[in-house]
């Protein structure tokens, strides 16, 4: 009977170590931090703990925000941490991730790993004045802390992240080119071969007479080129982000500030 | 005749070559220089804010009746030795940099041993106040930790690029120096830092 038990609660055991390890399939800090999801979103929650509305919510609440003022938050939200120093896997993402302008370095990283019960706001060097040390540990402490001690992550993030928004937003101010960012290096790229390829054409059939065809083709191509460049990022180029969707992270870099917490 | 034509442009062609490869090594070279200064610089600045928050943490210890005076004596004839080996930004010295090392070393075991010391009085470690500083101190050692961290990539990058062949040969032609003795004493191990636990 006893053997029978124990045989049993031992089953348990490993059925519980497999799905277990299962669940942490296909996650790693590493891979993490390696590389942005694509297409680029600034709500990432590899741990599943929030509902596609309550992501959908956030992340167009994010956008908007980015919108206006060019500073990316980011909430990534993680299993564990592989061990890691929720300050360090957050500053590592935020650089490999780029998150934030080239220029201005405005990015934010909101790390929360829901095994460990651990929790990181780090910002770019160019929130660093808007979003001391002191501040992210008094938006982790007061404001997200106790929902997530209550079980409610989603308010906490929300919140937490209103807070985020309410103390950066006086910062900088978006670029009127910023929202259509899509990829503006591939249409410039894709309009300097165009015109390389109009003069060349012009120069080599200039001779033969048959040149003004060439030329006012050619012409309104690259009108067309033009003017469909000025709408959000030429159509196809958003990458999935047609209506309000966010563009991508810049590049921005991250020296260390930040606070950390647990619940 | 028109073979020796052809040698012309064979020729002039790899001059031509060489010459654009000079000129791209050149610029990456002084890109990899300014980026050693401008790590060198957030070193500087991680250190002077360690300096900079200090004196908070001694001001509130001060308040504590009965805490050591030594330890609050000895943490600042720290800070006054490390903030006179303070370097101008454009002063990259390998020298001074190994002494402000020293110096800044010294300080962060003065500051650990205060730290042990707010250990004994539970209502000082408490305070609104004394959470604050430790939240900023420990802001600051990992902004010196990262900014240390770059610096030494940067020149590291820098030095292989002076040293390796063939962009050797362009570091030489224009008098890019192999920047010496940063790395080895500043290796990670000998670098003290202020621990809360």
């Amino acid at each position: 009977m006893g053997m029978k038990k124990i045989t049993y609660t031992l089953l348990l055991f490993f059925t519980a170590i497999g799905s277990f390890a299962q669940q942490g399939q296909g996650f790693s800090m590493e891979q993490v931090i390696k590389t942005a999801p694509n297409p680029q979103k600034l709500v990432n929650d590899f741990a599943n703990i929030l509902t596609a509305d309550q992501q959908q919510a956030l992340e167009r609440k994010l956008t908007l925000f980015s919108d206006s003022t060019s500073n990316e938050i980011t909430v990534v939200i993680v299993p564990y941490l592989d061990g890691m120093d929720p300050a360090d896997a957050a500053i590592a993402i935020g650089r490999t991730w780029g998150v934030g302008g080239k220029k201005n370095n405005n990015g934010v990283v909101l790390l929360i790993s829901v095994e460990d019960r651990k929790l990181n706001i780090s910002p770019g060097y160019g929130l660093e004045k808007s979003l001391p040390d002191i501040t992210c540990q008094q938006i982790i402490k007061n404001i997200i802390v106790p929902n997530f001690r209550g079980k409610d992550f989603y308010r906490g993030i929300e919140e937490g992240t209103d807070a985020i928004v309410q103390a950066t937003k006086g910062e900088f101010k978006a670029d009127p080119n910023y929202a259509k960012r899509g990829r503006p290096g591939g249409i410039a790229k894709l309009i300097f071969f165009v015109l390389i390829i109009i003069v060349f054409l012009a120069v080599s059939s200039g001779g033969r007479g048959g040149g003004g065809s060439f030329m006012s083709s050619g012409g309104a191509f690259l009108l067309g080129s033009l003017l469909g460049g000025g709408g959000r990022g030429g159509g196809d180029y958003g990458g999935g982000s047609s209506s309000g969707g966010f563009g991508g992270f810049g590049g921005g870099s991250f020296g260390g500030g930040g606070s950390s917490g647990s619940w | 005749m028109t073979k020796q034509r052809n040698t012309g442009y064979i020729i002039g062609g790899i001059f031509l070559l060489l010459l654009i490869y000079g000129v791209v090594t050149f610029n990456s070279l002084v890109q990899q220089e300014e980026k050693v200064k401008l790590q060198w610089n957030e070193v500087q600045n991680a250190y002077q804010r360690r300096l900079d928050f200090i004196p908070n943490v001694v001001n509130i210890v001060k308040g504590q009746a009965g805490f050591e005076q030594e330890t609050l004596v000895k943490i600042t004839e720290a800070r006054a030795k490390a903030s006179s080996v303070t370097i101008s930004s454009g002063d990259l010295s390998a020298e001074k940099y190994n002494q402000q090392i020293a110096a800044q070393n010294e300080l962060a075991t003065a500051t650990n041993r205060l730290v042990v010391s707010v250990e004994k009085y539970p209502e000082l470690k408490g305070t609104a106040a004394f959470e604050g500083l430790q939240t900023q101190l420990e802001g600051t050692e990992r902004r010196i930790k990262i900014a240390r961290k770059d610096f030494n990539a940067a020149i590291a990058g820098y030095n292989s690029s002076v040293k390796s062949f063939p962009t050797k040969l362009v570091a030489g032609i224009f008098g890019f120096q192999p920047k010496e003795g940063f790395q080895s004493d500043a290796g990670a191990e000998k670098v003290v830092e202020i621990k809360f636990n």
